[in-house]
């Protein structure tokens, strides 16, 4: 190896730190200023507590085990209402894409609901579903459904005519029309759709929790405020925040991994 | 299993006494612009011997990509008749092989997989296919680059593994959509030999569609010259002269000249005019 070869696998690697460095930049410096505001003792304590307070309530929820729960409670409502929504907005979105009829019969109804927050829904949802796990689920549902049926249809449409016409010429039997073409053009926008659709219905699941719930991340931080627990609170808003975050960066390093070839 | 071969070798005999002529008769298409209807092809008549080199030019607008596509079987809404070795063609056919403009490689696979996406419609043994595919890349000189993916090659090299793809069924006509059309000036120049050398190699009919007179005639055995509203085939020039042929040959120029004239001669039609302002 010569020594430009070593100099340049160096600056590879600072280039990496560097990389790394930036991702950290702006929660710390946010954790800074609010050690800083906290110092001054400006904002009471009922209403502002400091980064450490909140760690230590952090490991005191861990130690008995409640974070866990909550956090299991939400992430199995997530994960329920998602899969469901998923294979619901696959099926649909395909067969939109599909068949001429199917668009017609569903496409204004479909693009109507579409507009509406899923948060509009929940008093609805509420009223016919009630306040158990139902509402919860299906308000997860609703809201990975409609992104994912939409990249679907997308999809489907959006296989190019150009190939289409290749598999033609070259007569693809139609298992390989699925494997070579269809599935190949279809899934990456289909995953993108669904990693849309996994974050909001993140977001939309806890808005659900602090409104109705029994248990959840949701519920753990509305209780949090009956109690003026701002600590408690503060937990809730950031690991929800971070489990937003690390649902959005496994479904970006799926995707990468997956399609190869669009790089 | 030797029953097996046995079959394929007769079938590739078939395919060689077959050899693929075209005959074309009364061959009208339109289609439905609005309520009215639009002639795009008028009243055609050809005929293409087995091994030919056929080229056909015209102006935009004169349907020669739409014959094509009738001929390689992606529309079947024709009246008239389209014949290979007497059977109508309705469907696309692994005996018809097309190159487009644009490769058409799927970018999701290989080379080699691009390649033998063509002989999946077949049922030989893996072996034959791998060896088949091999033959193809070898023929087309991307020996080396079965691993690559389409956007790793060059516009020539993407151009050359479409026709490879094009011809490792052994069609008995391989068409071509301006399969150069895209390409740079030099590049081009390289695959108009590279293109001449398999045809002269493999002796497969091959028709080509093309824009550029000066190709036309490098390549064919005959020009079909096209006129446009409605497309019809306005004038057929064998061109006897040997292969591989001189670019330069002062017969070759004439005969391009010839056609140059012929083509620039008929009055400009409105929409020829506005792609003349616009130039």
């Amino acid at each position: 190896m010569s020594t430009q070869s070593i100099a340049f696998s160096a600056w590879q690697y600072q280039g990496r730190l560097w990389r790394k460095a930036r991702l950290w930049f702006s929660p710390l410096v946010l954790l800074l200023i609010w050690f800083q505001v906290c110092r001054t003792g400006f904002f009471p304590e009922q209403i502002l507590v400091s980064p450490g307070v909140v760690l230590e309530t952090f490991r005191e929820l861990w130690v008995s085990g409640e974070l866990q729960e909550h956090l299991g409670k939400s992430l199995y409502r997530l994960a329920l209402g998602f899969v469901l929504g998923v294979v619901l907005g696959i099926t649909f979105g395909v067969g939109m894409g599909l068949s001429k009829t199917v668009e017609r019969l569903f496409s204004p109804f479909f693009n109507a609901i579409r507009q509406v927050p899923s948060i509009a829904f929940i008093p609805m949802f509420i009223l016919i579903f009630g306040v158990e796990e139902t509402f919860k689920i299906v308000i997860v549902l609703k809201a990975a459904f409609f992104p994912v049926a939409l990249a679907a249809y997308d999809a489907v449409k959006g296989i190019p005519q150009r190939f289409v016409e290749v598999a033609k010429v070259y007569r693809l039997p139609t298992r390989h029309l699925v494997s070579k073409l269809v599935l190949p053009s279809t899934v990456p926008p289909i995953l993108t759709g669904m990693r849309l659709s996994l974050t909001r219905a993140w977001i939309v699941l806890v808005a659900a929790e602090l409104l109705a719930a029994d248990s959840g991340l949701g519920q753990m931080m509305e209780m949090g405020r009956q109690m003026f627990r701002i600590d408690v609170v503060m937990v809730g808003v950031i690991l929800t925040g971070v489990v937003g975050f690390v649902l959005d960066r496994g479904c970006q390093w799926i995707e990468r991994h997956l399609v190869r070839w669009n790089t | 299993m030797a029953a097996r071969l046995a079959l394929y070798v007769n079938e590739e005999e078939t395919v060689e006494a077959a050899g693929g002529t075209l005959s074309i008769r009364g061959l009208c298409k339109s289609y439905a612009l609005e309520d009215r209807q639009v002639s795009v092809l008028k009243d055609i008549q050809l005929d293409i011997k087995p091994g030919h080199f056929v080229c056909i030019v015209g102006p935009s607008g004169c349907g020669k990509s739409t014959l094509l596509r009738l001929i390689v079987g992606l529309d079947s809404d024709y009246a008239g008749e389209i014949l290979l070795d007497g059977a109508r063609i309705t469907a696309p056919s692994l005996d018809r092989g097309i190159v487009f403009q644009d490769h058409r490689l799927f970018p999701w696979m290989r080379l080699d997989e691009n390649i033998a996406l063509a002989l999946l419609n077949h049922d030989y043994p893996k072996a034959e296919k791998e060896r088949r595919v091999a033959e193809y890349i070898r023929l087309v000189n991307l020996t080396g680059f079965e691993k690559a993916r389409p956007h790793q090659l060059s516009g020539g090299m993407a151009q050359r593994a479409a026709i490879a793809r094009a011809l490792v069924n052994e069609p008995r006509i391989l068409l071509l959509d301006e399969p150069l059309g895209a390409l740079d000036a030099l590049t081009r120049v390289y695959l108009q030999k590279e293109l001449q050398r398999i045809w002269m190699e493999r002796r497969v009919t091959m028709i080509m569609v093309t824009h550029d007179v000066e190709e036309a005639v490098y390549l064919g055995d005959e020009i079909i010259v096209m006129d446009a509203h409605p497309g019809r085939i306005k004038r057929s020039i064998k061109i006897p002269l040997p292969h591989p042929r001189d670019r330069a040959s002062s017969p070759l120029q004439d005969i391009r000249e010839e056609i140059l004239n012929e083509l620039t001669a008929t009055s400009p039609e409105p929409d020829h005019l506005e792609e003349a302002v616009r130039i």
